[in-house]
């Protein structure tokens, strides 16, 4: 089976001002994604998971590798036709009612007026934001707002998601509806990736996961086949991958 | 063209939900009404100062809103990261920079239109003289200027990251032409060699926005401009926007969205 | 999502920001507009003297006042009007008139008289007291003429095609339009009360259009501010003598402007004697038609001395003399 997301010794360097030699985010990376999975991104802070991401969309123009979605280059545009993405911290036009919000993105995509009336309906009630579709986004709580990214990232019915923290802010009710989402999401067989800090999250909703530090991927596969060749939980085996030692106990 | 007229129409709501424009408006019309309020010499007639001071006033004002409105759009699409979302989707750098001057232009065009409007309706009950086709005129060479205005600070957005300062040098710098451009010729006749042929250039580089202020011809009732002339001051308008547009594209296509 | 409110709240603060640049901007080109306009012709005041940073230090509002003055004059000339780099290529004995206040001559009524040799003044002595038509018709060798043809043949492509969109025709208001410089001039005077010129010009057309009523209490204003001007002075008194057939007041508002010039213009260096010769050749010529011929030979022998080319009047005075049976005397 073709990979719906695929990446090829990609590595991503970052000028910086300091005088030393770049920074490198991203080095040497492979990943594969199939379509019809979910897919956990983990990593600790810093580790290059947005980097990856921004390189997926086209944001940051990678240094060395490839990345292609659904087998196109991601420096076409034509390559983001079908993915939605939520980013990781966004706001979107505050002047702007997430109605129009949604509609101006609908338009982005070419639907017809029908279609995004139809689209934005379903969106708001998946969401949970049709009470305030008429107020400004600048009204709006945090945990609204990410909401709102959330609509607009499905405003296409994507084939692919690329979600960058989607749960990072909401309240455990959120999280929990993110969660179902995503798990609706896969039963109409689209392929999710996202990144999580939420290991528990991760464990109940990802069918595979990849760790990656310092730019680098330590581990990925399986939650299952990961969970039994490390006799350990996903917990566990992210701090053994990410070099954490425990304190010995007195 | 989906997309860039997408773009646009964004832009186009946020000038009329931001106090700006309202701001610009009353400002002109108190100034004006006020003017218009005082008697000269017990001689209601008098209308060529207020018209003056009222268009004097709308080309400040439009200036002001084409340069704030367009300075902003591309450094607060990537300070308010809502750039993100929107690259994620099929749209290019070129539909942000094109939606963005689109949605400039088309919003101080329908500014324009509300400030010559006013104007008329002013100096129309001053005089009782209704120059339908002056007043075309007028509009519509001052939109095209405005695309010229709109495109420069457009490129200055995506060189310089400060909104004010751009703006600020852009203003100037409009400013300059329409006080100063069509004398550079003479000024550069009376230099001496090296500095002349400079400022020769610098006279065929800089677009010519005063051909585009033809106020007085309506403030003293002058006949209309040839409609040919102002179709090539309009082609004139059109190419150099373009250009300006394209060198914005091109300083924007690489650059780095990160703040 | 961390983050949120910092930026929340930075955005709300730029708003702020901005609308305070926007004010700012907003009266900074106003003023910018106005004071750079390069129309605005001259910026030296009234006594020539000053450079215009005093001008500018000392009192911002003259500059206005000027300003507005000079806007009255592009207004007479229906926007058809020389920058300050049109004025580099004119002739360089133009510029003495700055200092001059209007009343020269029959073209007193030209809001114009700053900063081109416009007023016709060598062509004015001789036919004092006729009334020449103000549309300026002809005059091909008018030194206004000449000085207001400066847009010359133009000298590329942009100048050509930017000619198009400009008012190429010198041409000056007629037909009751006059009234459309009011308003300049009295805005020049409000801002600058001690500017003589804006109240005389005004005062002339106010008369040309009737409004005689109007043009004496602009007058009026215009002395209770300068008590000493012999120019207001004189305006008033042509006002009582053309429009208000008013023989008793003419005179002794004449014979006071008179008297003011010569306490203040009798020693200077630089006597203004072209309003000197105007009011003796205008009393001159009074008294003359009211038979009170001695003085009005006084009076044209005054305007002799005062006059650029005395010989015009000589022949009149002989008459006059003769009729009067005088003796001849030297001035
Ligand atoms: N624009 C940039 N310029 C320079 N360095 C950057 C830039 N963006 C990210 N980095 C660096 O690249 C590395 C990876 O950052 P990245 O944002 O991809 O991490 P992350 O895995 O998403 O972390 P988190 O979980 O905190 O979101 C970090 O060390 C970061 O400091
Ligand atoms: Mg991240």
């Amino acid at each position: 089976m073709e990979p719906i997301l695929e990446t090829n010794g990609l590595r991503v360097e970052y000028r910086v001002q300091n005088g030393q030699g770049p920074k490198v985010a991203v080095r040497d990376l492979n990943l594969a994604v199939y379509p019809g999975e979910v897919f956990g991104f983990l990593g600790p802070n810093g580790a290059g998971k947005t980097t990856t991401m921004n390189v997926l969309l086209g944001f940051v123009i990678a240094t060395g590798g490839s990345a292609r979605l659904f087998g196109v280059d991601v420096r076409e545009p034509i390559a983001r036709q079908r993915i939605g993405y939520l980013p990781e911290l966004t706001y979107y036009y505050k002047f702007l009612t997430v109605e129009e919000l949604l509609r101006f993105y609908a338009r982005v995509f070419g639907l017809s007026r029908d279609e995004a009336d139809r689209r934005i309906d379903g969106l708001l009630k998946l969401v949970e934001l049709e009470h305030a579709r008429k107020r400004p986004i600048k009204t709006y709580s945090k945990g609204m707002q990410q909401r709102v990214g959330l609509a607009q990232a499905l405003i296409n019915n994507p084939d692919l998601l690329i979600l960058d923290e989607p749960t990072s802010g909401l309240d455990p009710l959120g999280r929990m509806k993110v969660r179902e989402i995503i798990q609706r999401l896969k039963r109409e067989g689209k392929t999710v990736f996202f990144s999580s800090h939420e290991l528990g999250e991760v464990e109940t909703v990802c069918d595979r996961v990849a760790i990656i530090n310092e730019g680098e991927l330590k581990v990925v596969g399986r939650v299952s086949e990961l969970v039994e060749s490390h006799q350990a939980n996903l917990e566990q085996i992210f701090l053994s991958m990410i070099g954490y030692k425990p304190e010995p106990v007195v | 063209m989906n997309i860039v007229t997408a773009l646009s129409g964004v832009v186009i709501k946020e000038l009329y939900r931001r106090k700006d424009f309202y701001v610009l408006f009353i400002l002109t019309a108190l100034i004006t009404l006020v003017m218009g309020s005082i008697s000269f010499f017990n001689d209601a007639r008098i209308a060529r100062y207020l018209k003056e001071i009222c268009l004097m006033l709308i080309w400040i004002s439009a200036l002001v809103i084409a340069t704030t409105t367009t300075a902003r759009q591309i450094p607060a699409e990537r300070e308010n990261r809502t750039i993100f979302p929107l690259l994620a989707k099929p749209v290019t750098r070129w539909h942000v920079v094109a939606g963005k001057f689109l949605g400039c232009w088309l919003a101080s065009g329908m500014a324009l239109v509300v400030f010559y409007f006013f104007f008329a309706v002013v100096s129309g009950t001053r005089d009782s003289h209704w120059p339908l086709l002056q007043y075309a005129q007028i509009v519509l060479l001052h939109w095209a200027m405005l695309a010229v205005v709109i495109s420069l600070t457009l490129l200055g957005s995506v060189i310089l990251s400060a909104p004010s300062s751009n703006m600020t040098i852009c203003l100037v710098f409009v400013l300059g032409i329409l006080l100063l451009g069509r004398h550079l010729n003479q000024v550069a006749l009376e230099q001496p060699e090296p500095i002349r042929s400079l400022i020769y250039l610098v006279y065929y580089v800089i677009p010519h926005l005063e051909w585009y202020d033809v106020r007085d011809l309506i403030i003293y009732e002058h006949k209309l401009i040839a409609w040919s002339d102002c179709a090539l001051a309009g082609l004139y308008a059109f190419v150099y926007s373009g250009f300006l547009l394209m060198g914005t594209w091109l300083a924007f296509r690489r650059k780095p969205l990160h703040l | 999502m961390a983050g949120v409110s910092t930026q929340t709240f930075a955005s709300v603060k730029s708003r702020t920001i901005y609308f305070w640049i926007l004010s700012l901007l907003l009266v900074l080109s106003f003023t910018l507009a106005t004071v750079l306009q390069p129309r605005a012709g001259t910026w030296t005041s009234r006594s020539g003297a000053e450079n215009v940073l005093k001008v500018v230090l000392g009192d911002g509002r003259r500059l206005f006042a000027n300003h507005f003055f000079v806007q009255a004059d592009v207004s007479f000339h229906s926007g058809y009007y020389p920058s300050i780099f049109d004025h580099t290529a004119l002739p360089k004995d133009s510029s003495p008139m700055i200092a001059d206040s209007e009343q020269h001559d029959e073209h007193a009524g030209h809001a114009c008289q700053g900063e081109h040799d416009h007023n016709s003044a060598k062509c004015s002595d001789d036919h004092a007291g006729c009334a020449h038509d103000h549309g300026e018709k002809g005059h091909e060798h008018d030194p206004h003429e000449k000085a207001m043809s400066f847009l010359g043949t133009p000298r590329d492509w942009v100048e050509a095609f930017g000619r198009r969109f400009m008012i190429t025709e010198h041409t000056h208001l007629s037909a009751g339009n006059e009234r459309e410089m009011l308003p300049w001039l009295k805005l020049s005077a409000e801002l600058d009360p001690q500017r003589v010129d804006s109240y005389t010009v005004a005062a002339y057309w106010l008369r040309t259009l009737g409004k005689v009523d109007e043009a004496e209490r602009f007058l009026r204003d215009g002395w209770r501010n300068n008590p000493n001007s012999y120019e207001i002075l004189f305006e008033l008194g042509r006002l009582y003598h053309e429009a208000r057939k008013d023989i008793e007041r003419t005179r002794n508002i004449w014979e006071l402007a008179l008297a003011k010039w010569g306490e203040q213009q009798a020693n200077s260096d630089e006597p203004d004697l072209r309003a000197l010769s105007q009011i003796a050749i205008h009393l001159g010529r009074m008294e003359e038609s009211e038979g009170r011929l001695v003085r009005a030979v006084e009076l044209l022998q005054l305007a002799q001395k005062a006059s650029p080319n005395p010989e015009v009047l000589a022949k009149d005075i002989e008459e006059l003399k003769h009729k009067a049976t005088l003796p001849v005397k030297a001035p």
